[in-house]
C-alpha cells in the first residue's frame, strides 16, 4: 500500500535522524550543541549563519556549535517542539518572538533568570541592553525567557523613480492613510480596465497576514490582543474594523491594490519588477531590496490613521526546557556572544533586520554602514513607537482564525464586519480551554 | 485405458496424508521458512514503523488533554466525534473529494491519450515519452516552488503569456475559488506521465493477432479502441485509479509549499488537516482520530479495489 510505504519511509528517516541525535557526546572534548535557525525572509541568511557560527567555534574551543536550518518561523516552532517531545531538544533556537508565550504556557522554555543571576547581573541590567519595545515579547510574568536577536518592523517601501514620474516627491513620503491612498491612486496605471501597475501591495499569507493586520490596527489606534494575558484577542473592535475596511477599500473601492491574498515573496517580486510602486513589508527584506532593485527606492514609516505605531517582528534566542546543565551553559555562552553589540551589528548589516542591542549602533562599523545606507535607519527610528508582537495561547491557530477571514475580505467574498465577527467567534472558541483554566477559573 | 487414468488422480488426492498435526505444521513450515526469512526484514520494519505507529495512533485517539496543564484523560470516541463535527475537517474532506476526482480523471485521461499516441516505438515517440515522463522525476516540493512563481499574479509566467487574454488577471493561489484548481493543475501535470507508463505496459498485452483479425474484419481505429483495446486495459485502469486515489490523499507537499491550506482553507486537504491538528493546534488526540478515520477509509477503498481486481482474474 502506497500510504503505508510513504509513512514507513518517513518514519524510517525520522528514526535514523533520532538515533543520530541520540549518539552520546564524547566524554572528553568540547560540549556539542545545536542551534536551530529559520530563514523567514528573502536573502542569503543561511550562508551568513554559517559564517557567524564558525567564528564562534573558532573563539570557543570548549564548545562546538552546529547551526541547523529549520525552515520558516512556523516550521521552526514545530521542529523544536518535536525535538523537545523526543527528549533531545536543541540547546538554542532562534524563535519567532511571538511564540515565546505559547511555549512558556506549554512548559517548553528554560527560565533564564538564574543564568542571568549567575553572571552577577540583574534582570534590569540585562534587559537594559535592548530596545525597550523588544522586552514585551521576551519577558513573561516578570521572568526572562528570550533574548532578542534580530528584529523587524514593517516599513513602507516606495519606488522613488515611479513616484517622481507620477509627480510625487519621494523625499516627503505619505504619512497618513489618506495620503497613502492618494499616492496609490496616482501610482496606479491602467490600460482600459486592466491594471499594468499597482499603487500599493500589502502581503497576506498565513503568518504575514496577521502581522499586517496588527500593523494596520495599531496605526488605527487599536490593539490586536491583550498584552498582559494570553487568552484575549480584539478582532471585533472598531479599530480593527477600520483597518480591515481600509485595506478592503484599497482593493475593492479604489482598485489600487491587487485583489486576493498575496504572499510576501510575491509582494517583493512585484515591487522589484516594477509591477507595484509601493509595498508594506518587513525591514528583514531590506537587504534583498537593496541588492536587487534596479531603481531608486525609499523606505518610510508605516502611515497612520490615528497614531504612529508598529508591531515588533523577528526572533529571539531561547533555550528549550529539559537540557543538561553543561549544554544549557554552553547555549547561554553562545546566546550572549550572538547578541553582543558587535555580532548583532554584523548580523543586522548582513540581513536587514535591526540589531536589538542598542550599543550595536555605536560600533564604528555600524556608524559607517548607516552613513552609507541611511535606509537602514528607518526601522530603528520607528522603534520609538513600536509595541510587542501579538502572542496568545495557541498563537498560530488563533492567528489563522483571523487570517482566514481577512483573506475572504481581500477576495471580495465577505464584508469586513461579518468577517471580524466570525474571526472573533472562532478565536474565542480556540481560546476557551485556556480561559477556563485561567481567567474563568474562579475561586 | 488412457481415459481412466485422469480419473484416478482425484482419488489419489482425496486420500488424506496420515501425518500428525505437528508434523504437518513443521512440514509446511519447512517449505515456507525461506519465504518468511526473506520477508523478515520488511516485517520488522512494517511492525516497527507501520503497525506499531498505527497502534500508537489508535491509543492516542482515545485520549485528550484539555489544556497544557491538565492531565491526559481517557475520552473514548469523543475525539472521533469532535473531528466529524469540525467544519474544517468536513471542509477538507470535500476539498479532497473534489481534488481526487478532479485530478484522477484528467490525469488518467491524458495518460491514456499519451500512451495511445506514443504506443509505437521510434525516435520521435521515445523523445516525447521521455519529455512527458520528466515531471515525474522532479520532486513535488521543487515543482511546487517552481509553480509558485509561475502562478504569481501579474509578474508570473502564466500571466505573462495568458494574462492578456483574460478580462481580469486571476490571483491563482490567492483566490479561494481558484486556488484548489491551480493546485490540481500541478498534480495532473505531474501524474499524467507516470500513469502513461502503466498504459504503455498495458498496451503491450493487447494481442497482436486479435488486432490483426479485427483489422482484416474491417474494424476501424475507433472500433478497435472501443471493443479490443479498452477492454484489454481494464485491469490497468483499475490499478491506476487506485494509485490516483491514494495519491490524492497522500500527496500534500504542494499544499504545504504553496498555500498552507489557504486562502481561507480552500486548499486544505485531509492529510494537511491532520498535520495542522498535530503540530499547530498541538492536539494529538484529534490528529490521531482524524488519522484513524482516514486510514479506515483508505483501507476500505484498497480492499474494495483489490477484491474487484481479484474477481476479474480468470476473466477475459
Amino acid at each position: 500500500m502506497l500510504f503505508s510505504r510513504r509513512l514507513m519511509l518517513g518514519l524510517a528517516i525520522a528514526g535514523t535522524f533520532a538515533s543520530a541525535l541520540a549518539l552520546p557526546a564524547l566524554a572528553e572534548g568540547p560540549t556539542e550543541i545545536d542551534l536551530f535557525f529559520p530563514v523567514p525572509v528573502d536573502g542569503k541568511l543561511a550562508r551568513d549563519m554559517g559564517t557567524l557560527i564558525k567564528e564562534f567555534n573558532d573563539g570557543h574551543p570548549d564548545i562546538k556549535a552546529t547551526a541547523v536550518y529549520t525552515g520558516s518561523y512556523d516550521d521552526t516552532l514545530i521542529k523544536t517542539r518535536a525535538s523537545i517531545k523526543a527528549g533531545k531538544p536543541p540547546a538554542a533556537v532562534i524563535m519567532s518572538a511571538n511564540f515565546l508565550l505559547d511555549m512558556q504556557i506549554e512548559n517548553e522554555l528554560t527560565n533564564l533568570d538564574s543564568l542571568i543571576a549567575a553572571d552577577g547581573t540583574t534582570k534590569d541590567q540585562f534587559l537594559g541592553q535592548f530596545f525597550p519595545a523588544l522586552q514585551g515579547n521576551a519577558v513573561i510574568n516578570r521572568s526572562v525567557y528570550g533574548v532578542p536577536f534580530h528584529n523587524s518592523t514593517p516599513l513602507l517601501y516606495i519606488n522613488a523613480d515611479k513616484a517622481k514620474e507620477a509627480g510625487l516627491d519621494p523625499s516627503k513620503p505619505p504619512q497618513t492613510w489618506a495620503e497613502l491612498t492618494d499616492w496609490a491612486k496616482k501610482l496606479t496605471k491602467r490600460e482600459g480596465d486592466k491594471v499594468t501597475q499597482w499603487g500599493i501591495a500589502i502581503p497576506c499569507a498565513y503568518d504575514y497576514c496577521g502581522w499586517m493586520m496588527e500593523t494596520l490596527t495599531m496605526t488605527n489606534g487599536g490593539r490586536y490582543y491583550n498584552e498582559e494575558f494570553g487568552g484575549e484577542v480584539y478582532y471585533d473592535t472598531p479599530s480593527m474594523l477600520g483597518a480591515l475596511t481600509w485595506w478592503n477599500d484599497l482593493i475593492n473601492k479604489y482598485k489600487v491594490h491587487a485583489p486576493g491574498a498575496t504572499p510576501g515573496p510575491a509582494v517583493s517580486t512585484s515591487f522589484i519588477s516594477g509591477n507595484a510602486a509601493m509595498m508594506m513589508l518587513s525591514t528583514g527584506s531590506l537587504t534583498y531590496v537593496r541588492d536587487n532593485a534596479k531603481f531608486a527606492y525609499k523606505v518610510a514609516f508605516i502611515p497612520r490613521n490615528v497614531r504612529n505605531a508598529v508591531p515588533i517582528g523577528g526572533a529571539s534566542l531561547i533555550i528549550p526546557a529539559g537540557l543538561e546543565a553543561d549544554k544549557q551553559k554552553a547555549a547561554w555562552t553562545l546566546i550572549k556572544w550572538m547578541t553582543s553589540p558587535e555580532k548583532s551589528a554584523w548580523w543586522s548589516r548582513a540581513t536587514g533586520y535591526f540589531a536589538p542591542n542598542m550599543a550595536a549602533y555605536k560600533t564604528p562599523d555600524m556608524v559607517d554602514f548607516l552613513n552609507k545606507n541611511p535606509d537602514a535607519k528607518t526601522a530603528v527610528e520607528q522603534l520609538d513607537v513600536a509595541k510587542p508582537w501579538f502572542a496568545t495561547y495557541k498563537t498560530v491557530p488563533v492567528r489563522k482564525n483571523l487570517e482566514d477571514e481577512v483573506m475572504l475580505v481581500l477576495n471580495g467574498k465577505k464584508q469586513p464586519k461579518d468577517a471580524l465577527v466570525a474571526a472573533q467567534k472562532a478565536a474565542d472558541e480556540t481560546l476557551k480551554p485556556y480561559n477556563a483554566e485561567t481567567s474563568l477559573k474562579l475561586p | 485405458m488412457s481415459l481412466a487414468e485422469p480419473a484416478a488422480l482425484p482419488v489419489a488426492a482425496s486420500v488424506p496424508p496420515r501425518l500428525h498435526l505437528l508434523q504437518r505444521f513443521t512440514g509446511r513450515f519447512k517449505v515456507s521458512l525461506p519465504a518468511y526469512l526473506l520477508l523478515l526484514p520488511s516485517l520488522v520494519f512494517l511492525a516497527l514503523f507501520t503497525y506499531g505507529a498505527m497502534g500508537r495512533v489508535l491509543i492516542d485517539a482515545l485520549y485528550q488533554r484539555a489544556t497544557p496543564k491538565a492531565p491526559l484523560r481517557f475520552v473514548g470516541l469523543d475525539n472521533i466525534s469532535a473531528v466529524l463535527a469540525d467544519p474544517y475537517f468536513t471542509g477538507a474532506v470535500v476539498n479532497n473529494l473534489v481534488y481526487a476526482v478532479g485530478t484522477a480523471i484528467p490525469s488518467i485521461g491524458l495518460a491514456l491519450l499519451f500512451a495511445l499516441a506514443l504506443a509505437r516505438t521510434n525516435v520521435v515517440t521515445s523523445a516525447l515519452r521521455a519529455a512527458l515522463f520528466l515531471p515525474v522525476l522532479i520532486p513535488m516540493v521543487a515543482a511546487s516552488a517552481l509553480f509558485l512563481f509561475i502562478f504569481l499574479p501579474n509578474v508570473g509566467l502564466l500571466d505573462y503569456y495568458i494574462g492578456g487574454l483574460l478580462p481580469v488577471v486571476p490571483n491563482w493561489l490567492g483566490d479561494p475559488d481558484i486556488a484548489l484548481y491551480a493546485i490540481m493543475i500541478i498534480t495532473i501535470w505531474k501524474n499524467a506521465g507516470y500513469y502513461m507508463l502503466f498504459f504503455l505496459a498495458g498496451l503491450q498485452s493487447v494481442p497482436e493477432d486479435v488486432m490483426e483479425a479485427a483489422h482484416l474484419d474491417g474494424a476501424g481505429p475507433f472500433m478497435r479502441l472501443r471493443y479490443i483495446i479498452l477492454p484489454e486495459l481494464k485491469p490497468t485502469f483499475l490499478f491506476v485509479i487506485v494509485i490516483a486515489t491514494l495519491n490524492a490523499v497522500t500527496q500534500v507537499d504542494h499544499v504545504f509549499v504553496m498555500t498552507k491550506g489557504g486562502p481561507s482553507n480552500s486548499t486544505n486537504l485531509v492529510l494537511f488537516y491532520i498535520y495542522q491538528q498535530a503540530v499547530e493546534h498541538y492536539d494529538i488526540g484529534k490528529a490521531s482520530a482524524a488519522t484513524m478515520l482516514t486510514l479506515a477509509a483508505l483501507m476500505g477503498l484498497t480492499a474494495l479495489s483489490f477484491r474487484t481486481m481479484a474477481n476479474r482474474e480468470g476473466g477475459p
